[in-house]
């Protein structure tokens, strides 16, 4: 694989990681503005972990312990972050992206302003084979009752505390493995490239991955990989297509371009692209040709 | 066991100055048929948000099958043995129609196991096969590929009707599940609450429509500001005074309903 | 002494996080989302002062510098910036309100305006960043380095005049809102949107004024900006004006005098935490006090709690 090819599938699977991490509270109705700070402590934990000068454990102990260690952070602010609601959580998780960001810059053991070197090498293998495993336990983790009733929060939370829903717990548990994937996905960043950069996972990167979730629909979990997708190709194809026809203008718009689509979106299509009943419809229309019985179930 | 599945003594709610239900106490039979009926504001629906824990009571007690249960928060109710349906519909819209269904299995699964049980993949477990048979008795398909915002108004009503029942209550509340049906969807529901009633299930149903309650309900009782004004027969409620006035004189069926005995 | 001069400057730069913040809290009070396009324009305001000073605009450079001369050019820059942002008010209006539609009242779709505001803020980003790059860019303040003492304490003249004129702006905000046939409007939109029509409050004409206002005061708070600071560059919404959040918050959501308070405070805070901890730091304390505010007491000093309850 060439290394351009290379360079954009890794930006694409740890893209994939970071959404499911926000995919799974943006399914009961909880948006994350802060991944940042979630991949932040992913990176640093496992580089640290890592670190001959550090703990320095081997890597796939090191990737471990720094997802468990993202997730008891996740868990030990989630419940007073989930106290807030709406406005108040997109800004708590906002502020909380940008302490976490404040005070990484300023630990000399992590670095300081000069980042961090990682020691062990992730492979490309090894991260695509982490976006694949992240990908199906979310498919996993929605089908689930738990799933369920995240998304029966997130289309009316009063009623599924009447049929039983404990949404209190609920919320927390999918923001915490949610802060997990993502803790994940920093470890990965870390191990590949071998080093973070100081300020390598910023405020624009939070509000990419949020909209790569919300634009691709929280509906279904097959809405962050269409998300992630198209948002990290399209982009590369039309600055190749720039490239192409010599237009310098166009590569440099095309993020303006993408501003605009989702402004579009949010009035045509504001539920995402992928939906519960597009979903439905074309897992029917495949079954239907697979029986090639012209009944309706 | 006694013979009542609920007894509410007393009980009192006030938002800001106004006393929205005021004393009201009442016991309903195991395996009766109540009705619970007033003009509009007389304070039904909250008496089923007081029930449900929606809101707390400010004085008195509710007695869930020998149990008090008014200290019991919201979501633990359910458990107990009560769950309701919803004078508008509130289903959620993005899910399909077994999974509304199946949310109202939640109480009864919620161990580890069951809570991370791959329900949505493995599609011949004894939970999605419970709901659809559900379902199935109450005469409504399963509407695959569809979510239920696109269903007809009726069906949606009595989807609502039997994902209260998958929660196996001993006291099923349901607000005006009759509302918006026409005179089939009326009959349906009728027959699939006698069907529900008969397996053993206390019904307290609030309504405004009388032929149904007549037909259904063996006890009325009758809310008017947040007082009980009455209870009896529904023949004795039809012919009293008291509750005549609250109506303003008349009842609130149309009488087109009244003359066509539809059972 | 050191430390009232600290509190000086804090005020001045609270000066400017006094407008942004009021700007969000009249979004946030009225139309009840957090509206991510006010840092944008604030950006724009600042950018489009630079550009008309320092001749870098698209077209118009010359007929400008004929008609205001050099040392009025910031005159042209004040209005150019005016309307760029009013402009872009409307527009921003139309797709974060009018056009829009709800269809469940679930729980994330009340954030479409505020993703659809997102969308603004990647699309202005990149149109400044495509016509003038990335990298900081300095003006001069066409009112040179005009400063005064008051016994020991330092006083620049800009920043007094930016911290009177934002105080004013606001005052004479908060007496419409109070006092007039359009302040009633607006009051009513705020605190029963539905029922507002009823009362004959012609809402789809006032609402793009709330948009022009709150343009307004991001507007001139750029442009105060620029003349300040005299360095501007395509992130300062990112870096200078979501601070502002933390001074809304502070003073309660939707609440005006609280934003006034609020933002004052965060200037003298913000200066106070460079002062003692370094300005590599002071992302700590400023968004870890936001952090403690929103979890302890959401309604901020003076704020509503009705707002932002299950809604953005």
């Amino acid at each position: 694989m060439s290394g351009y090819l290379e360079s954009q599938l890794i930006i694409l699977c740890l893209s994939i990681i970071y959404a499911y991490g926000i995919f799974l509270p943006a399914a009961s109705g909880q948006l994350n503005l802060g991944a940042a700070g979630f991949i932040t402590l992913g990176a640093y934990a496992s580089g640290w972990f890592n670190l001959s000068d550090g703990l320095g454990v081997s890597m796939p102990l090191s990737v471990v312990m720094a997802m468990l260690f993202t997730g008891a952070i996740s868990f030990a602010i989630a419940f007073p972050i989930l106290r807030t609601r709406g406005v108040y959580m997109v800004l708590a998780t906002f502020a909380f992206a940008e302490v976490v960001s404040g005070l990484t810059i300023n630990m000399e053991f992590l670095g300081a302003a000069a980042g961090m070197p990682v020691d062990d090498h992730a492979a490309v293998e090894i991260v695509v084979i982490a976006a694949i495993g992240v990908t199906l336990f979310s498919f996993y983790f929605m089908s689930t009752r738990l799933g369920l009733a995240l998304r029966s929060i997130h289309d009316d939370e009063s009623v599924s505390v009447l049929f039983g829903v404990n949404v209190r717990l609920a919320k927390v548990a999918a923001f915490t493995v949610g802060g997990m994937l993502m803790g994940l996905g920093g470890a990965m960043y870390g191990h590949h490239y071998n080093y973070i950069e100081a300020q390598a996972f910023n405020v624009l990167l939070s509000i990419y991955i949020l909209l790569y979730v919300l634009l691709g629909g929280t509906q279904t979990a097959w809405g962050p990989l269409v998300g992630a997708i198209f948002f990290t190709v399209v982009p590369e194809l039309i600055r190749n297509l720039a490239i192409e026809i010599g237009s310098d203008w166009l590569a440099d718009s095309r993020f303006i371009f993408f501003g605009a689509f989702i402004v579009l979106m949010m009035v045509i299509r504001p539920e995402g692209v992928v939906t519960r009943t597009m979903q439905d419809r074309v897992a029917s229309a495949l079954a239907g040709r697979r029986k090639d019985t012209g009944e309706a179930e | 066991m006694s013979d009542n599945v609920l007894n509410i003594t007393g009980i009192q709610k006030n938002f800001g100055g106004l006393k929205v239900i005021d004393d009201v106490s009442m016991d309903v039979r195991r395996g009766s048929r109540t009705a619970l009926i007033g003009p509009n504001g007389a304070g039904k629906t909250t008496v089923f948000n007081l029930l449900t824990g929606v809101y707390p009571i400010d004085q008195g007690s509710i007695v869930l099958d020998g149990m008090e249960i008014s200290q019991i928060p919201s979501q633990d109710r359910v458990i107990h043995g009560m769950s309701r349906s919803f004078q508008n519909i509130r289903l959620m819209p993005h899910l399909s129609t077994i999974e509304n269904v199946m949310l109202g299995q939640h109480a009864r699964a919620r161990s580890l196991g069951n809570l991370m049980f791959p329900l949505g993949m493995l599609s011949k477990n004894k939970w999605r096969q419970e709901a659809e048979d559900a379902l199935h008795n109450a005469g409504i398909g399963s509407y695959p590929g569809e979510v239920v915002a696109n269903l007809p108004y009726g069906v949606q009503k009595r989807i609502e009707v039997v994902r209260a029942l998958v929660s196996r209550p001993k006291l099923l509340l349901l607000d005006e599940p009759a509302a918006g049906l026409n005179e089939v969807e009326t009959r349906q529901l009728q027959e699939l609450l006698e069907q529900v009633s008969q397996s053993g299930v206390t019904i307290l149903v609030v309504e405004h429509d009388m032929h149904f309650v007549r037909n259904l309900c063996d006890h009325v009782v009758v809310l008017n500001f947040g007082q009980k004004i009455f209870e009896g027969t529904p023949e004795e409620v039809h012919q009293n005074p008291a509750v005549l006035e609250a109506y303003l004189g008349r009842e609130d069926s149309q009488p087109a309903k009244e003359t066509s005995d539809a059972s | 002494m050191l430390i009232l001069q600290q509190l000086i400057n804090g005020l001045m730069l609270g000066g400017l996080y006094v407008m942004v913040a009021v700007a969000f809290t009249l979004i946030i009070g009225m139309l009840n989302f957090l509206n991510f396009t006010i840092p944008a324009l604030f950006m724009v305001a600042a950018m489009m002062m630079w550009a008309t000073m320092t001749g870098n605009l698209p077209f118009g450079n010359e007929t400008l510098l004929g008609v205001f001369g050099e040392a009025n050019l910031w005159v042209a820059g004040v209005l150019i910036a005016i309307i760029v942002v009013s402009l872009a008010s409307l527009v921003i209006e139309r797709f974060t309100y009018r056009y829009m539609k709800a269809k469940y009242g679930d729980a994330t779709e009340h954030a479409l305006p505020l993703v659809s505001s997102l969308g603004f803020l990647i699309a202005f980003e990149h149109t400044v960043i495509s016509a003038w790059g990335s990298d900081p860019l300095t003006v001069v303040s066409p009112f040179g380095d005009a400063t005064f003492k008051i016994g020991s304490l330092l006083f620049s003249y800009p920043q007094v005049i930016s911290l009177v004129l934002s105080l004013g702006i606001v005052f004479t905000l908060n007496y419409i809102i109070r006092r007039t046939k359009l302040g009633r409007a607006l009051r009513s939109i705020a605190e029963r949107p539905e029922t507002a029509t009823l009362m004959g409050v012609d809402v789809l004409r006032i609402v793009p004024i709330v948009y022009v206002i709150t343009g307004l005061l991001c507007a001139i708070s750029g442009v105060l900006f620029t003349i300040n600071y005299t360095t501007v560059d395509a992130y300062i919404g990112d870096t200078v004006a979501t601070v502002a959040i933390a001074g809304m918050v502070l003073g309660g959501l939707g609440n005006v005098w609280g934003a006034v308070i609020g933002g004052l405070m965060v200037g003298i805070i913000e200066v106070f935490s460079i002062y003692i901890v370094g300005a590599d730091f002071v992302k700590v304390p400023i968004w870890g006090l936001l952090l403690i505010i929103l979890i302890f007491k959401p309604t901020g000093l003076f704020g509503h709690s009705a707002i932002g309850k299950g809604k953005f």
